[in-house]
């Protein structure tokens, strides 16, 4: 497994106590606990009848509350392997350990309430919904938490908001936002359910300098003060360089 | 905020199209209305017909007479409380000869006692037996024509050839839908008098009101046994059965109007179909995001059919609303005053203004169930590749 330490930097804090996605989690190396753990992971896709080799016997522990960059060209595999990780997709061969669930044995359904309980979204795009306003958007995925009334929803997402610096913006609509604005939203509707892990595809491709470098402040805090573990997939190095470890992919296998 | 509301909301995403959607579809809704109207109006007789009045025609066919003694027979018929006649007289009114109503040559003593949905003012009656060439007619007839009591009126014959003349004596309103205002009715005396002595004593049809509503197939058997030997056998039935009979005749045209009505739906189907196919193809991304963190299929479903029953609902209305003013200030009218012969009454009902804002819901739902099914069963990644 090749991945880069940055010198100078302490690994995130990683706190497990009282967190259940963290107890199924086993120690991938001395001192810290792997929150994901993938073991000899083949994905092949089919071009028509030819087999597309995708990702390849690739190994992968990261830590609980670790923040890491992913880096590789175009093709090289790494918004595959993000899916795999997300449960957004299910590897060919060999097995994902995520949060302590096995992913490789779980149908649909059950993925999908892994994926709300556990994972948070950070798309390039944004993909907020245009109807609804900052405040709605970012409330939407409470609509999958039994139990929880209108006004807890509402709190919540408040409080993901005001987290994101958008308390004054609650109520705008996602074309009355800048970029920076939206993207924000998004890192709120990808907090609001206190995930474990956050993924994000190419989170600042769509920012300019000031903005991206905003974002990724952002998700260093998220890292840093509220403990979660962050995968992000980028090509900009300089958004890489945020991050506490430096992973690079080639033609789906891990440098 | 729920999955609904969610949905509902995205109803008015693409504004523009949204809207003309619901402009086509609201024609078809409009057609739709009118011709349910046309079918559920030209019912309201049979679904309007009094359950304690019973009819006696000719057993060959309507158009054929009956002798007048036959009336006074089944006066006679146990169960039976009164009867009255009719003879169709056919006339035109030569100044307007395209102008159709129907006329009738009537049992002056009994017919307002037996048909008593045509209410007439309190004398009227009495004014009218007194004047043989009394004439009592429709209060939507006698406005068009502008006929007034006192007025000398005269029709030309064309079963009965020659001018008759008549005095407007009376004008009579209806107390149920059904009953036609464009009716002119004199006494069947001033045309039997009038007539050659072998074309005399021949009515129409038999009219009877019945004790007991339940015993009206019991009484309508027992009144043509009685005739069963005679040289003219008779056809009885109740009012709802001759209403239909009448319409049998009606029933290629009748039959056409559905169909058509059910090619409406089906183009109404296309054109939300259509929108609804558009809209998911274009927000396939989103539902790959909705898919992600966390919504599953069936949630993906939810929204693409609340939005679709969203859509349906508002061309519903829509539809409605249109074609609420065209029938009720206009077509409506013109029937009722043209065509009162067929359309007495004309106006949309309710159950045709549920069943049509209903079936634009349900038929944009069905609309929408394939592109649910094929949104809700796409993979994840495959939704979300459409992003880039």
């Amino acid at each position: 497994m090749a991945e880069v330490e940055k010198a100078g930097e302490e690994a995130a804090p990683n706190s497990t106590e009282g967190h259940p996605h963290r107890a199924g989690a086993t120690a991938a190396r001395a001192g810290t606990t792997a929150i994901i753990e993938l073991r000899d992971v083949g994905k092949t896709f089919f071009r028509g009848k030819e087999p597309v080799e995708v990702l390849t016997h690739l190994n992968l522990d990261v830590p609980d509350g670790s923040f890491e960059a992913l880096m590789g060209p175009s093709g090289s595999g790494k918004s595959t392997l993000l899916n795999i990780i997300a449960g957004l997709d299910q590897p060919t061969s060999g097995t994902a350990r995520v949060a302590g669930h096995d992913l490789t044995k779980m149908n649909d359904s059950q993925l999908a309430g892994f994926r709300s309980k556990t994972m948070g979204f950070i798309f390039q795009a944004y993909n907020l919904l245009p109807v609804l306003t900052a405040l709605e958007n970012v409330e939407l995925p409470l609509l999958l938490v039994s139990g929880l009334s209108s006004a807890d929803r509402k709190k919540r997402a408040e409080t993901a908001l005001r987290i994101v610096g958008l308390d004054d913006r609650m109520g705008h609509y996602p074309r009355q936002l800048s970029g920076g604005q939206e993207q924000r939203v998004t890192i709120a509707r990808a907090i609001v359910n206190d995930p474990t892990i956050i993924v994000a595809d190419e989170p600042t491709g769509d920012l300019d300098r000031k903005s991206a470098d905003d974002i990724l402040t952002l998700l260093e805090r998220l890292n840093k003060e509220f403990k979660k573990t962050i995968l992000m997939v980028t090509h900009d190095p300089a958004a890489a360089d945020r991050a506490t470890v430096i992973r690079r992919i080639n033609k789906g296998a891990l440098e | 905020m729920n999955l609904l509301t969610v949905a509902a909301k995205n109803a008015g995403r693409n504004k523009g199209r949204t809207f003309w959607t619901m402009f086509g579809a609201s024609f078809a809704i409009i057609l739709f209305v009118l011709l349910r109207t046309v079918l559920a109006m030209w019912n309201l007789g049979v679904e309007a017909a009094a359950k304690d009045r019973i009819a006696t025609r000719h057993k060959v066919s309507f158009i054929l007479p009956l002798p007048k003694r036959y009336a006074e027979d089944i006066r006679g018929v146990p169960g039976v409380k009164n009867v009255t006649f009719a003879n169709w007289f056919g006339a035109k009114e030569p100044n307007h000869p395209n102008e159709f109503f129907a006329n009738l040559a009537v049992d002056s003593k009994t017919f307002f006692d037996v048909l008593d949905e045509m209410a007439l003012e309190p004398g009227v009656k009495d004014k009218w037996l007194e004047d043989r060439k009394g004439a009592i007619v429709g209060d939507v007839i006698a406005k068009k024509m502008g006929w007034k009591v006192g007025d000398r009126v005269t029709l030309s014959g064309t079963i009965y050839p020659g001018d008759w003349q008549f005095n407007i004596t009376g004008i009579y309103t209806a107390t149920r839908r059904s009953i036609d205002r464009s009716e002119f009715i004199f006494h069947w005396d001033y045309l039997n008098e009038s007539l050659p002595e072998r074309r005399r004593d021949q009515i129409g049809w038999i009219q009877a009101r019945i004790d007991d509503p339940s015993k009206s197939g019991d009484i309508t058997k027992a009144i043509d046994k009685m005739f069963d030997e005679r040289d003219v056998q008779t056809a009885s039935m109740s009012e709802k059965a001759m209403n239909l009979s009448s319409m049998a005749m009606l029933s290629a045209i009748l039959a056409a109007l559905n169909v058509v009505s059910v090619v409406i739906l089906f183009v109404l189907t296309l054109i939300l179909g259509n929108t609804i196919a558009m809209g998911v193809r274009e927000r396939t991304n989103e539902y790959g995001v909705l898919r992600a963190i966390g919504f599953r299929p069936v949630h993906i479903a939810i929204f693409i059919l609340g939005e679709a029953a969203t859509v349906g609902l508002m061309a519903g209305l829509l539809g409605l609303a249109l074609a609420y003013p065209i029938v009720e200030l206009g077509m409506g009218r013109f029937l009722e005053e043209n065509m009162g012969g067929f359309f007495p009454y004309f106006r949309i009902d309710k159950l045709t203004m549920v069943t049509a804002v209903g079936l634009a819901m349900v038929l944009s739902l069905v609309a929408s169930v394939i592109p649910a099914w094929r949104a809700s069963k796409l993979p994840v990644t495959d939704a979300l590749r459409r992003i880039a």
